[in-house]
C-alpha cells in the first residue's frame, strides 16, 4: 500500500500534528510557524483533490483506521458528497488563513499566534474528520473538538464581549454535544452498533421493537446539530459569537463551522436513520419550517443590527436557513441547491467578513451608519462587499442566483410553491439591508473624515480571490452542479 | 448576410458598448474630449450595427443561437426576429441622440466618466434585452440594466434623488424577484425558457397563473403599469435630463417587450384569451392611462408631469397588447415606436429649458418659447404628437390602436383612449400655449412680439429637431418604415412564424 492509500487519514493526522507543533514552532521558530501552518493546509486541500480524482475513477471507498475493519476500527468513508465536503472546509480554511495572517497582527496580541495556529489547525481537522467518519462515536469525538476550538479562537481576543459571547457559545454547544450523546447512546442500545452502515442495517428490526428509542434520537439529533449549525430557534449563540470574535474567527465560524453541522444532519437522516422511518415521523416538516422561519427572522433581525459584523451574522442564520430548507424539502434538486448554496455561501460569508475585517483593520469602524463614502477610500473592499452582496440577494452572474434557482425548482417540484415566495420574500429583505450600504458607502457626498490605514496587499488578494470565485461559481455551475447530483444519487 | 455573420454582428452589438465601458471610464481620466468622442461612437457603432442587419430582417429570418449551458436546459443564447430589431433599432437610435445631447448638457456636470461609462454600458445590457434569446438570458440583462442604471437615477446625488434612487431599487429588485418566481415557474412547467419553441405553458392551470402574475409584475413594474407605476415619477425627473429620456424613451420599453414575449412565447394568444387572463391586462392598462393622464394634469414641475404622461403612454401599450389582434398589435409596436420618440423629445428640450434657464416648474416658463423657440417648437411638435393631431405620429398609433379596439368589440377601450388625449391636451397645452403668448416681465403692456433668441447650443438642438421631425415624417410619410415593421411584425406573431 502506497502512501496515497492513507491519505484520509494523513489529512486529518497532519493537520491535529501541526496543532501540537505550532506553538513550539512559534516559540523556536517564529518565522516558520505561519508558512508551515499554510503549506500544511495548502498540502491537505491536495490530497482532498487526489481524493476527488480517486472518488471519479473508482467510485466510493471505505478506508479503515488501523486497518480494522468495523465494527472494531473507524471507518472513514470516501464518496463524492464527503469529498465535495472535504474539500470545501480544507480550501476555504486556506484561503482564510492566508487572509488571517495579517488580520491577526492586529486583532491579537503577538503571543497568541501560535496558540491561534494551533487551534485553528484543530478546527480545521477536526471539520475535516466530520466530513468524512462513518462512526457516530468518532464523530461525537470530533464534534467536541471542534466546539472547543470554535469556542477558543473567539475567546482568544480576551476581550469582555468575546469572552462572555464564548461562553454563552460553549454552554449551548456543550448542551448540543450532550444531546447528540444521548441520541447516540440510545442507538447504540437497540442496534449495539455504532458505524453508520451497520446502524443503517440493524435498524428496520429495532424500529419495531423500540420505536419511541428512534423517535427520541431523531428528536436529540435535531436539537443537536440545530443547536451547533444556528437552526431558527437555537441560534441564540451566534449572533454574539460570530460578531464579536476576530474577524478571521467569524469568517471561519460563519463561513464553514455551522454548516458541516448541517452535513452532519443531512448523513444522519440520509444515511444512518432509514427511510421508512424518517417519513413515518414528520421530520422533514419540522426541519423545513425551522429553516423557513430562520430565513425569514434571520433577515427580519439582521435588518435592524446597527454592527456590520452583527449584521452579517444574523444574514448568517437566515443563510444556513437556505440549507436546511434544501434537506427538508427531500427532492433531490432542492438537495442539490442546499449543498451548492453551502459552497457559496461559505465563500460569500466569509468574504464579507473579510471586508468587515478590512474595514475594521483601515479604519477602527464597525458601526454601519459610519460608513458612509467609505468606497472612496476602500474602493476594491466595497466591490467585493457589493459582489457578496450581490451574491446574497440572488442577482444573476453570481453563485447566490445558481443555489436559489435549485432550491426554487426544488420547492416547486414536490408542489410546495410556498417556500419559493419564502426564498424571494427573503432575497427581498437581503436587499433591503444590503443595498443601503453599499449605496452609502458609494453614493454619499461628503467626504469620508475617518483616518484610513493602508490596506496591505495580502488582505487584499484574498478579496479579489473571493470575488472571482462567486462570479465563477455563478457562471460555471455545472460541474459542482454535476458532481452534487452524481453524490446524491445514492441517497435518493 | 447569412446567418453566422447575423449571430456575429448581434453579439457585437450586446457586447461592444459593455466592453467599451471600461475603456470609457479609462479615458475619463486623460482627456474629456477623447472620453465624450468614445462614448459617442460607442452609441454610433452600434447604432448602425443595428440597422445593418435590417436586410437579414425584411426577409423574415429568424436567428436563435445558444452559446452555452449554465445549466441543464437553462441555456445563454441570442435571438433575432422582427420585434427585436424593431426595439434594437429605436433604442439605439434614441441612445445616439441622446449621448450627442449629453456632450453639452453634462459637460458642466460632475462625475461626466461615471455618466458615460454607465450609459454605455446601460446601452449594451439594454440591447442585450432585446436580443436575448430566452428568458433567462433576458432575466440576466434586465437586472443588469435596471442596477445599473440606478447609477443615472441618482447621478445628481442630492438628497432627492437619493431618496427616489432608493425607491427604484427596493422595486427594481422586488420586480426581479417576480420575474426570476415566473422564469422559474416556466423551467417548472416546461422544461425551458427558450424563446425559440412557440409556446412554452399551454395549460391554464393555477400555477400558469402564477407565473403570468409574476411575469406582469416583473415587467409590468419596469413598464410603469398601476400599481407598481411609483418608483416612476420619482426616478425619471431626478435623472439628468438626458438619462431621463432614454429611461421614459427606452428602458420603459423593455418592460413591454418582456410583456410581448411572455404573452407570444411564454404563453400563446389562444390561452391567453381562452384564460381570460387578457382581461386583468386590460383592467391595468385602463387603470395605467387615465391614472397616468389624470395625476400629470395636477404637476407643476415639468420632469414630473412628463415622467407621469409616460405612465398614460405605457398604458396604451398595455392594452394594444391585452386587446391582441392584428390591429391593436400593430398600433401598440408603433406607438412603442412613437412614444420612445416624441417622448425623449420632450425630456431633451424641457432638459434645453431647465439647462438654459433653470427654470423647473410650468408656472413658471411663461414666455420662454420666444427666449428659446426652436427648443419650444419642436417641444410643441412632439406635444401634440403626444395628444395625437394628425398628421403626426401620435395619431396614427391612436388611430390604429382604436381600430383594434373596435375590431375586438371593445368600444369602452376606443372610449378611453379618446378621454386620454382629452386629457394630454389638457396637460400639454397649458404649457405650449403660455411658452409662446404669456407676456412676462417689465413690458407688461407692449404686445410687440421681442425675440431675444438665446437657444440652446446646436449640439443640443440637432437631436431636438431630429426627433421633432421624425414625428412628423413617422406620421406623414407615405413610405412609412416603422409603421411597415409595427405590421410585420404583428403578423409574424398572430400568424405564425413563431419560430
Amino acid at each position: 500500500m502506497g502512501l496515497e492509500q492513507h491519505f484520509p487519514a494523513l489529512i486529518i493526522a497532519i493537520l491535529f500534528g501541526i496543532a501540537f507543533l505550532s506553538p513550539l514552532l512559534f516559540r523556536w521558530a517564529r518565522k516558520l510557524s505561519a508558512p508551515v501552518l499554510i503549506t500544511t493546509l495548502a498540502m491537505a486541500t491536495m490530497m482532498a483533490v487526489y481524493l476527488l480524482v480517486l472518488v471519479y475513477q473508482g467510485g466510493e471507498f471505505s478506508y479503515y483506521m488501523g486497518g480494522w475493519p468495523p465494527p472494531w476500527g473507524v471507518e472513514f468513508k470516501i464518496n463524492l458528497l464527503r469529498v465535495y465536503m472535504l474539500l470545501i472546509v480544507l480550501a476555504i480554511s486556506l484561503w482564510i488563513m492566508v487572509y488571517a495572517l495579517k488580520d491577526l497582527e492586529h486583532e491579537l496580541k503577538q503571543e497568541l499566534m501560535g496558540w491561534y495556529y494551533s487551534l485553528y489547525a484543530l478546527l480545521v481537522g477536526s471539520m475535516a474528520g466530520i466530513a468524512l467518519t462513518n462512526d457516530l462515536f468518532n464523530l461525537f469525538v470530533l464534534m467536541e473538538i471542534c466546539a472547543i476550538s470554535a469556542c477558543a479562537i473567539i475567546s482568544i481576543k480576551e476581550d469582555r464581549a468575546c469572552l462572555e459571547a464564548s461562553f454563552k457559545y460553549l454552554i449551548l454547544s456543550a448542551m448540543g454535544t450532550g444531546c447528540f450523546l444521548l441520541g447516540v447512546a440510545m442507538l447504540y442500545m437497540v442496534t449495539g452498533q455504532l458505524n453508520y452502515d451497520l446502524v443503517n442495517e440493524a435498524l428496520p428490526a429495532a424500529i419495531e421493537l423500540y420505536p419511541n428509542n428512534m423517535f427520541a434520537a431523531a428528536a436529540l439529533f435535531i436539537v443537536a446539530f440545530g443547536t451547533k449549525a444556528a437552526l431558527f430557534p437555537l441560534h441564540v449563540w451566534l449572533p454574539d459569537a460570530h460578531a464579536s470574535a476576530p474577524s478571521p474567527s467569524s469568517a471561519m465560524l460563519s463561513g464553514l463551522v455551522i454548516k458541516i453541522y448541517a452535513f452532519a444532519l443531512f448523513i444522519m437522516f440520509y444515511q444512518v436513520f432509514p427511510r421508512p422511518l424518517l417519513e413515518s415521523i414528520p421530520i422533514n416538516e419540522i426541519v423545513l419550517w425551522l429553516s423557513a422561519m430562520g430565513i425569514m427572522f434571520g433577515s427580519i433581525f439582521a435588518m435592524v443590527q446597527v454592527d456590520l459584523k452583527k449584521m452579517l451574522a444574523y444574514s448568517s442564520i437566515g443563510q444556513i436557513g437556505y440549507v436546511f430548507l434544501g434537506i427538508g424539502l427531500d427532492d433531490t434538486i432542492a438537495v442539490t441547491g442546499g449543498f451548492y448554496h453551502l459552497l457559496v455561501h461559505a465563500i460569500m460569508k466569509s468574504m464579507l467578513f473579510m471586508t468587515a475585517g478590512v474595514i475594521i483593520y483601515s479604519t477602527g469602524i464597525r458601526q454601519i451608519k459610519q460608513l458612509g463614502g467609505i468606497g472612496q477610500v476602500l474602493p476594491i473592499t466595497m466591490i467585493a462587499f457589493t459582489i457578496g452582496s450581490a451574491s446574497m440577494i440572488g442577482l444573476p452572474g453570481t453563485g447566490g442566483l445558481i443555489s436559489k434557482w435549485y432550491l426554487a425548482l426544488g420547492a416547486l417540484e414536490i408542489g410546495r410553491p410556498i417556500f419559493v415566495v419564502i426564498i424571494l420574500a427573503s432575497s427581498l429583505l437581503n436587499a433591503v439591508y444590503y443595498m443601503p450600504i453599499i449605496v452609502n458607502a458609494f453614493m454619499q457626498q461628503e467626504e469620508f473624515e475617518h483616518e484610513v490605514k493602508p490596506v496591505p496587499r495580502q488582505m487584499l488578494i484574498p478579496l479579489f480571490v473571493g470575488m472571482a470565485a462567486i462570479i465563477f461559481f455563478g457562471v460555471f455551475s455545472r460541474p459542482v452542479i454535476s458532481l452534487l447530483e452524481n453524490a446524491l444519487q445514492i441517497f435518493f | 448576410m447569412d446567418e453566422t455573420t447575423a449571430i456575429a454582428v448581434i453579439l457585437f452589438i450586446i457586447l461592444f458598448p459593455i466592453i467599451m465601458t471600461p475603456v470609457i471610464m479609462a479615458a475619463g481620466g486623460r482627456s474629456e474630449k477623447l472620453r465624450n468622442a468614445l462614448a459617442l461612437a460607442t452609441s454610433a457603432v452600434t447604432f448602425l450595427l443595428v440597422i445593418s442587419l435590417y436586410p437579414f430582417i425584411m426577409r423574415g429570418d429568424v436567428v436563435q443561437h445558444t452559446f452555452f449551458e449554465i445549466l441543464p436546459n437553462l441555456e445563454i443564447s441570442i435571438r433575432l426576429d422582427i420585434l427585436s430589431f424593431c426595439l434594437a433599432a429605436v433604442a439605439s437610435f434614441i441612445w445616439f441622440l441622446c449621448t450627442v445631447y449629453s456632450l453639452d448638457y453634462m459637460a458642466e456636470e460632475h462625475g461626466g466618466s461615471r455618466y458615460y461609462a454607465v450609459l454605455v454600458f446601460t446601452l449594451g445590457s439594454c440591447l442585450g434585452i432585446f436580443l436575448a434569446g430566452d428568458f433567462f438570458t433576458l432575466f440576466v440583462f434586465f437586472e443588469l440594466m435596471s442596477l445599473i442604471s440606478y447609477i443615472l437615477v441618482v447621478h445628481e446625488e442630492t438628497e432627492q434623488a437619493l431618496k427616489a434612487g432608493y425607491k427604484y431599487l427596493i422595486m427594481t429588485i422586488i420586480g426581479g424577484l417576480a420575474l426570476f418566481f415566473g422564469i422559474i415557474i416556466t423551467f417548472e412547467i416546461g422544461g425551458t425558457v427558450s424563446l425559440g419553441v412557440g409556446s412554452i405553458i399551454q395549460e391554464g392551470t393555477l400555477l400558469a397563473l402564477l407565473a403570468f402574475v409574476c411575469f406582469l409584475i416583473g415587467f409590468g413594474m419596469k413598464a410603469g403599469m398601476f400599481p407598481l407605476h411609483v418608483w416612476l415619477p420619482d426616478a425619471h425627473p431626478v435623472a439628468p435630463s438626458p438619462a431621463s429620456a432614454l429611461l421614459s424613451g427606452v428602458m420603459l420599453k423593455t418592460g413591454a417587450y418582456g410583456l410581448f414575449r411572455v404573452v407570444f412565447h411564454g404563453f400563446s394568444v389562444e390561452l391567453i384569451q381562452n384564460s381570460n387572463w387578457d382581461i386583468i391586462l386590460g383592467i391595468l392598462a385602463v387603470i395605467t392611462i387615465l391614472l397616468g393622464s389624470a395625476v400629470a394634469l395636477t404637476q407643476n414641475d415639468i420632469k414630473r408631469r412628463l415622467a407621469y404622461s409616460s405612465v398614460g403612454q405605457m398604458g396604451y401599450v398595455l392594452l394594444g397588447l391585452s386587446v391582441l389582434n392584428e390591429n391593436a398589435i400593430t398600433g401598440t409596436m408603433f406607438h412603442i415606436f412613437s412614444h420612445a420618440i416624441m417622448k425623449s423629445c420632450l425630456f431633451l428640450a424641457a432638459g434645453a429649458i431647465i439647462w438654459k434657464t433653470g427654470k423647473r416648474l410650468i408656472s413658471d416658463m411663461g414666455g420662454v418659447g420666444r427666449e428659446m423657440p426652436f427648443t419650444m417648437v419642436c417641444f410643441s411638435v412632439a406635444a401634440l404628437a403626444m395628444i395625437g393631431i394628425p398628421p403626426l405620429n401620435g395619431f396614427l398609433s391612436k388611430w390604429t390602436l382604436g381600430l383594434g379596439a373596435l375590431d375586438a368589440n371593445l368600444t369602452i377601450y376606443a372610449l378611453v383612449l379618446l378621454i386620454s388625449s382629452l386629457l394630454n391636451a389638457l396637460y400639454y397645452l397649458p404649457i405650449i400655449v403660455p411658452a409662446f403668448f404669456e407676456i412676462v416681465g417689465e413690458n407688461e403692456n407692449s404686445h410687440a412680439l421681442q425675440l431675444i433668441v438665446r437657444d440652446a447650443t446646436p449640439r443640443m438642438l440637432a437631436p431636438l429637431v431630429i426627433l421633432a421631425l421624425c414625428t412628423i415624417i413617422f406620421g406623414l410619410s407615405p413610405i412609412n418604415i416603422p409603421f411597415e415593421l409595427s405590421r410585420l411584425t404583428s403578423l409574424f406573431f398572430l400568424e405564425g412564424g413563431l419560430m
